[in-house]
């Protein structure tokens, strides 16, 4: 099929408007779910998952896409008006947008923050329609050796970035890694941790530990602490932001994208650091250097542009070698799996109409996202009404019902209920959660690669090292590694 | 709980675990047959080395725990009164049990309008009776879409069956 060919057949697929309204509705869910402090985009996306199930797999991605996008964005209304970042991507925004908003300049930084992140909207977008198909077709080369080191090289990045401690980092990823072994062997088809129950020999489900990590623990949180979310919400202010002003933070913006691209195209980064990374190179090189962190406009535009940059970027992987670059593509992977499609390197062969249908709706993504966080911006404030004990309650009663959707099967929701419980103690310990849903994914992918490797070889472990590409991910894994161990010897000498 | 009192519990919960599994749930938990001729792969393989790694990261934080911190500061939010905070998740884990084992016998729909019902009640909303119509309309709601839109046979119980 030649390139036009898949185009025409990419907008095929989303050239109606059951694909648009979807994702419009998905942006609207993101915005919302992102602006409502204890949400968070994650739990959105986990959270719609289950209703894509009747769509049209092409119409039920570009929904969970919309609510990723739209998530991040969300999550920098609460982040200005409140203090409380609606996801962890929009922690920088708060430095910034929050003093705006104390002298009466929320409108201002809101809309600084929808224009900065719909630009770095478009150009991850544009990224990831020029890189994906590139690395997926050098991708097409790689053996079960070079996938092993691939997502070695994934794991040692997520368990070192995923959280302020690298050892909990690292526990997280190896309890997922644990739990992923539950079921059938791969090779023997014996049994593993399954104790003869028969629900158990597939493994666990991936939706019902994902919903029981990510949403449970919020509901048994406000079980434990009811009052714990009160929070004073600002008023939006007369003035609001212009022309000039978005000509003045453009370079900002632009090298935020950039850098949230770079990020977000390694997996496992996420969208956090971008946002950091790419406001303290706001800061080095503006001449409003001294402004920043007591309500400098620039530096709402480099951490939205930084987080948003991510969100188009951290699908190349996500598509090109099927390696979720962060928790929220890691659900959104449930959502292609359930609908029968394998991401990675064989999907630009087999699938190439979904994959030009996903670019097409992802461009008209940057454009609904304007639209819907204009709207939002205005409409924030009952959204935030919602009382938090009406929501939890609704959050519980849609995650039992999601569970039970996907397999049609009771069982998973216990496991949820269960994984809610793991996910609640791993908050209380401050061990995060997206190493070990990360691991719980990769992990069959890994021993998978590592045991036909095995068997190619007969045994003998120098396959793992047997050409360039496994060569140049060893040698990142390595480098990583370093990279981490320094890191952590430089806090640890800070300390001291 | 101090970051140094976590980290000790984590630490030592990280190494016991690894003992646990490789002393005991992997060598009886996991079969594998008898005539595999590489180590590398049998099905215990992979879970071995997992466990000898989380035995190495409980060691880690034990190690890294050594030093007594400065900052000896509780970590999460305290709460005005823990023990009500403790009866309060008993609960939770009381409403989870019932609503899973209601689940086959009165339906989901009665199941999750009651669990609504009594979540609400149980983190004290000050708003009983929005709560009481989202317990009614909520679960009907769901269960109008993922039964006559996504075609889930939603389970119906032994009592009461929607149409």
């Amino acid at each position: 099929m030649s390139m036009i060919d898949s185009i025409m057949a990419g907008l095929a697929l989303v050239g109606n408007v059951e694909a648009l309204v979807s994702l419009a509705i998905g942006i609207v869910i993101g915005v919302i779910g992102g602006a409502i402090p204890g949400i968070s985009a994650t739990m959105a996306v986990a959270l719609t998952l289950p209703f894509t199930f009747p769509m049209q797999p092409i119409n039920g991605i570009l929904l969970l896409l919309g609510v990723y996008k739209g998530g991040i964005f969300g999550g920098s209304i609460p982040a200005i008006l409140i203090k409380t970042p609606g996801t962890p991507a929009s922690s920088a925004t708060v430095l910034d947008g929050h003093p705006m908003a104390a002298k009466g300049e929320a409108g201002r930084a809101l809309g600084m923050a929808l224009w900065a992140s719909c630009t770095a909207d478009l150009i991850s977008n544009l990224s990831l329609i020029l890189l994906a198909g590139w690395l997926a077709s050098f991708a097409l080369s790689f053996g079960p050796p070079e996938f092993f080191a691939l997502i070695l090289f994934s794991l040692t990045i997520i368990a070192g970035v995923s959280g302020e401690s690298l050892l909990r980092g690292a526990l997280a990823a190896l309890l997922g890694l644990l739990l992923a072994t539950i079921g059938l062997d791969l090779v023997y088809g014996t049994n593993r941790f399954t104790f003869g129950h028969p629900n158990l020999m597939g493994g666990l489900n991936f939706i019902a530990v994902l919903i029981g990590l990510f949403a449970i623990p919020e509901v048994i949180n406000m079980v434990w602490h009811p009052t714990g979310h009160m929070g004073k919400v600002q008023t939006l202010g007369n003035k609001w932001v212009t022309f000039a002003e978005y000509k003045r933070c453009f370079r900002s913006i632009v090298r935020g994208s950039f850098i949230g691209v770079f990020l977000g195209s390694i997996p496992g980064i996420g969208a956090a650091p971008a946002a950091f990374l790419s406001y303290s190179e706001a800061r080095r090189k503006s001449p409003n250097k001294a402004n920043f962190g007591k309500g400098e406009i620039e530096g709402v535009a480099a951490s939205e542009a930084g987080n948003n940059g991510v969100a188009g970027a951290t699908l190349i992987p996500l598509l090109a070698l099927g390696v979720p670059g962060d928790v929220i593509t890691a659900i959104i992977i449930g959502a292609f799996m359930v609908h029968g499609l394998q991401p990675g390197p064989m999907m630009f062969v087999m699938n190439v109409d979904i994959i030009y249908g996903l670019f097409i709706g992802l461009i008209f993504s940057s454009g609904l996202l304007f639209i819907v966080g204009g709207l939002a911006i205005r409409g924030f404030k009952p959204v935030a009404d919602i009382p938090k004990r009406i929501l939890m309650p609704i959050v519980l009663v849609l995650c039992i019902y999601g569970v039970f959707a996907v397999n049609n099967s009771i069982f998973d929701v216990a496991v949820m209920f269960v994984m809610g419980w793991v996910g609640f103690v791993m908050t209380r310990y401050h061990i995060p959660a997206a190493p070990f849903l990360i691991a719980f994914i990769l992990g069959p992918l890994l021993e998978d690669n590592f045991r036909k490797s095995m068997l190619m070889s007969g045994g003998a472990p120098d396959i793992l090292l047997r050409g360039p590409i496994t060569w140049f991910f060893w040698a990142l894994t390595l480098l990583a590694v370093v990279a981490i161990a320094r890191g952590t010897l430089d806090k640890a000498r800070e300390k001291s | 709980m101090s970051k140094r009192a976590i980290q000790l519990q984590l630490g030592i919960g990280a190494f016991a675990a690894c003992l646990f599994l490789i002393l005991y749930a992997i060598p009886y938990w996991i079969s594998a047959p008898s005539n595999i001729r590489n180590i590398v792969l049998s099905p215990r393989f992979w879970p071995y080395a997992i466990a000898g790694l989380t035995g190495l990261v409980g060691l880690g934080m034990l190690f890294a725990n050594r030093k007594p911190d400065e900052d000896d500061a509780p970590v999460n939010d305290p709460i005005e009164d823990p023990g009500a905070g403790l009866i309060r998740l008993a609960g939770m884990a009381v409403l989870m049990a019932v609503t899973f084992w209601l689940l086959p016998h009165i339906g989901m729909v009665w199941a999750a309008m009651l669990a609504f019902a009594a979540l609400a009640f149980l983190v004290r909303t000050r708003h009983p009776k929005t709560a009481l119509i989202c317990a009614l309309v909520v679960p009907l709601l769901l269960y109008g879409f993922f039964a006559h839109v996504a075609g889930v046979a939603i389970p119906q119980g032994d009592y009461v069956r929607l149409p």
